[in-house]
């Protein structure tokens, strides 16, 4: 009985299979605020599903069967790449099996393929930690980078799905002009951060303190991905008490514990940023995120 | 019909344009003619003493440049091409497994009716080494992936064994099959159930549960080809079946035309809310065994020589007695040609558990399984804090003969039983992640052992672990089990155990 069960499974299978195209694009984001760039230039010729949510750590995903079914389906899967997605990524890559999305193919979207990383190690050791060897792939917290892959997704959607072109170009544009704005003010507000001094947990905030230049102080994480050692933290304590700091910067999913740790015994206050879209509530879209992360920056070098 | 003709396009056609871009290339080569190559020597000859002038001059330049730049950057070269070299080396992977454990019971009791083999059995006591496995994959090219992986088994005090865990090639996503197929040839940890498709160092506990180390010798891993199809909906749900040789004890062996199994699954899973999944499967493997060895216990040096004796020894015996069953005998029966009554019927019920520890089986086998897996991160975040509850239950039903090799009064003999039996086992697991570095976790088994081995009595076993992980890579592990696996007789042990890993780490599946 069970011979003929497979070839009939196998048959009806291959009677369903062309219907799963559907009409308009369908865009597997790995984060959120890929997910959010997607929205604004598919608007609604796409349908954007979001690995993640604002409030979970990208290294760590379980590929979960839902996972592998929405990139079975994807026209296009837009990750941060450099490495973030390594745990995760490729299983859903291999078990939902999309030629189209595939790396090579238009499908395929690494956003750190298409800005400067930084970061890139000069030396890769397990010891090291957690690191990523092609560098830091959390991208997103430049604005420069996101108008990069505002124009490079434009043209990806073009190609996975022609018919909508003209609507991918004008919504483009309009971001463009949008963003290009929102970029100068955000700069101009970073003007007034500069100098200002920070603790950071993870090494996830390079790209902020890049252009807002921000005076990095310290790092609770040592070693990326391994949880911060008390003579680690002996030693942040000290160097926050001579240079001083504004704030110890955290992402929504870091641990709490060693920045409260440190904020008891120097008095610099825990400033959690949203990290993302949807990290914090304010922050709905890519515009807020910045807005809301400045207003937050601002708030503790006015305290301070 | 209709697989066929949505596949064979995508084979033929590529085929297609490979041979007709073939020839083209070779004619834009441009082979150049008779003529052209006289007219080329002419020219040549009419300005060569110019030419090899101008040459020689410009190789004295380059040798001159070439020195000074090998005094500049004397290592750069080698260097660059040893990256180059390496880049297309297969990524590796080892994995250290090492533990300490203590038993409070001298002998392992076994388990009574299952033939379990060397890898299921009790680990040594004290201080030993665990599986460690060697691991190397890469992509063929385009359409072909391949791994291989080595378990190193030390036993103490017996040379190191090394098995041929998994060697397989898989189609990759751009192969150019139907969308979300995919095939896997070779010897691989088929898709059986949740944990035997996983490397036994990312299992949550130091063993694995009792229905693997009594259906399975704690996995199923024959050689075969496998086909998986993900099936394009919104819920997750895929399709797979395969084509083995059936020679895995202790579920299929002995096969001697090599395709005498096959297996059929089908799974689904979906997400509850944001931040919980679950994956249910319902599983089928499907064999023929001709004179399948029996556990380590009688033959604990390997499994050849147990094919050996069955050659030897048992065919013509066992078709006399098979005759004598034919002729309506009850199936019960427990045959002996030497008789001598008195002295077996004190040991009745033992003597039918020994034929499914320790007898050849000739016969078809097939196990049915479920499985369910559970997780939930209450922040989203597994690796902060997650629960994962998972449970499998095994049914395994076979219907065939039981062969004994018994020595009586320095002569071998054999003895048949014939048997079309059930047994079934399952265990549910529960392990809780407190805090990002702490594991806590707790397992029940329970198995039937097969109802004519008249054992009365089910084996179970509790677990109870705790474990530390410093990174990804490394973890260290302190378990508690408590076995009543031959009824009477328990067993409490203690294993604090070490698992890490080195080098490429493939991605962990759901």
């Amino acid at each position: 009985m069970s011979r003929h069960l497979a070839p009939a499974l196998l048959a009806a299978f291959a009677v369903v299979a062309p219907a799963s195209a559907a009409a308009d694009a369908r865009v597997f984001a790995c984060e959120p605020e890929w997910a959010a760039l997607a929205s604004e230039i598919g608007g609604d010729n796409v349908t954007v599903y979001s690995a993640t949510h604002g409030r979970q750590d990208a290294h760590y995903i379980r590929a979960r069967p839902s996972l592998i079914a929405q990139v079975r389906r994807a026209d296009i899967v837009f990750c941060s790449g450099a490495e973030l997605e390594v745990g995760w990524l490729p299983v859903l890559m291999e078990r939902g099996a999309r030629p189209g999305v595939q790396p090579g193919q238009p499908g395929h979207l690494m956003a750190a393929d298409h800005v400067e990383v930084m970061e890139r190690p000069e030396r890769i050791d397990r010891s090291l930690g957690d690191i990523h060897p092609t560098g830091n792939p959390h991208v997103h917290l430049d604005p420069g980078n996101i108008a990069r892959l505002a124009v490079e997704l434009a043209g990806r959607l073009a190609r996975v799905d022609p018919a909508n072109e003209e609507a991918y170009r004008s919504r483009l544009a309009d971001f463009e002009a949008r963003w290009g704005a929102a970029t100068k003010r955000w700069r101009a507000r970073a003007e007034g951060l500069r100098g200002t001094k920070v603790v950071v947990h993870h090494a996830a905030w390079v790209y902020l303190l890049g252009w807002t230049d921000l005076d990095l102080v310290a790092r609770l994480e040592r070693i990326s991905g391994v949880p911060p050692t008390a003579s680690h933290l002996r030693d942040v304590v000290e160097r926050v008490r001579t240079t001083g700091a504004a704030a110890i910067l955290l992402a929504p999913h870091d641990p709490v514990d060693a920045a409260d740790w440190l904020a008891e015994r120097t008095g610099v206050p825990v400033v959690e940023l949203p990290f993302t879209v949807g990290g914090q509530d304010e922050a709905g879209d890519l515009f807020a995120l910045f807005d809301v992360t400045l207003a937050l920056l601002e708030k503790a070098r006015d305290r301070s | 019909m209709s697989i066929i003709a949505r596949f064979l396009p995508l084979v033929v056609l590529p085929m297609i344009a490979l041979l007709a871009a073939a020839p083209a290339d070779a004619q834009s080569a441009g082979q150049p003619t008779a003529a052209e190559l006289a007219r080329q020597i002419q020219e040549i000859k009419r300005d060569y003493e110019s030419r090899i002038r101008a040459l020689e001059g410009q190789l004295s330049n380059l040798e001159k440049k070439s020195q000074a730049e090998e005094k500049k950057t004397p290592a750069a070269t080698p260097a660059k091409k040893a990256t180059a070299d390496n880049a297309f080396n297969p990524a590796i992977g080892i994995v250290f497994d090492g533990r300490y454990a203590s038993f409070s019971a001298d002998e392992w009791s076994r388990i009574p009716g299952f033939a379990v083999g060397h890898e299921a059995e009790r680990a040594p006591e004290g201080l030993s080494l665990g599986h460690s496995e060697v691991t190397a994959s890469g992509n063929i090219d385009d359409k072909f992936r391949g791994a291989l992986t080595l378990g190193l088994h030390a036993h103490p005090g017996e040379a190191t064994e090394v098995e041929l865990e998994e060697a397989y090639v898989q189609t990759l996503p751009g192969a150019g099959l139907l969308e979300g197929m995919r095939v896997k040839a070779g010897r691989a940890l088929w898709t059986f159930g949740y944990l035997n498709e996983q490397h036994a160092h990312g299992d949550d506990f130091a063993d694995r549960p009792l229905p693997y180390r009594a259906f399975l010798n704690n996995a199923f891993n024959d050689d075969g080809v496998e086909v998986s199809v993900v099936l394009p909906t919104e819920v997750y749900a895929e399709l797979g079946g395969g084509l083995f040789r059936g020679d895995d004890t202790p579920l299929f062996g002995g096969s001697d035309n090599g395709l005498r199994a096959r297996s059929l699954y089908a799974r689904v899973g979906w997400d509850m809310g944001r931040d919980a999944a679950v994956r249910v499967g319902g599983y089928l493997l499907d064999g023929k065994s001709r004179n399948r060895g029996g556990g380590g216990h009688a033959h604990a040096n390997g499994h050849g020589h147990e094919d050996e004796h069955a050659d030897e020894h048992a065919h013509e015996d066992e078709h006399d007695h098979e005759d004598d069953h034919a002729n309506g005998e009850e199936e019960h029966e427990h045959e002996d040609d030497h008789a001598n009554g008195e002295e077996h019927e004190d040991e009745h019920g033992e003597d039918f558990a020994s034929f499914f520890s320790e007898g050849m089986f000739t016969g078809n086998t097939r196990l049915y399984g479920i499985d369910v897996r559970f997780t939930v991160a209450p922040t989203g975040n597994a690796r902060e804090s997650e629960l994962i509850l998972q449970g499998e239950y095994f049914w395994r039903k076979e219907d065939g003969t039981y062969t004994l090799m018994e020595e009586e009064d320095g002569e071998e003999h054999t003895e048949n039983l014939k048997t079309d039996s059930i047994a079934h086992g399952w265990y549910i697991q529960g392990v809780y992640k407190p805090a990002p570095r702490w594991r806590i976790g707790a397992r029940y088994a329970r198995l039937s052992p097969p109802d004519d081995a008249e054992i009365g009595h089910n084996p179970y076993a509790f677990a109870a672990m705790v474990d530390w992980s410093n990174s990804e890579f490394g973890r260290v592990r302190l378990q508690y089990n408590h076995e009543a696996l031959d009824g009477d007789e328990e067993d409490n042990q203690i294993m604090l155990q070490y698992v890490m890993s080195l080098g490429a780490h493939a991605a962990h599946s759901f």
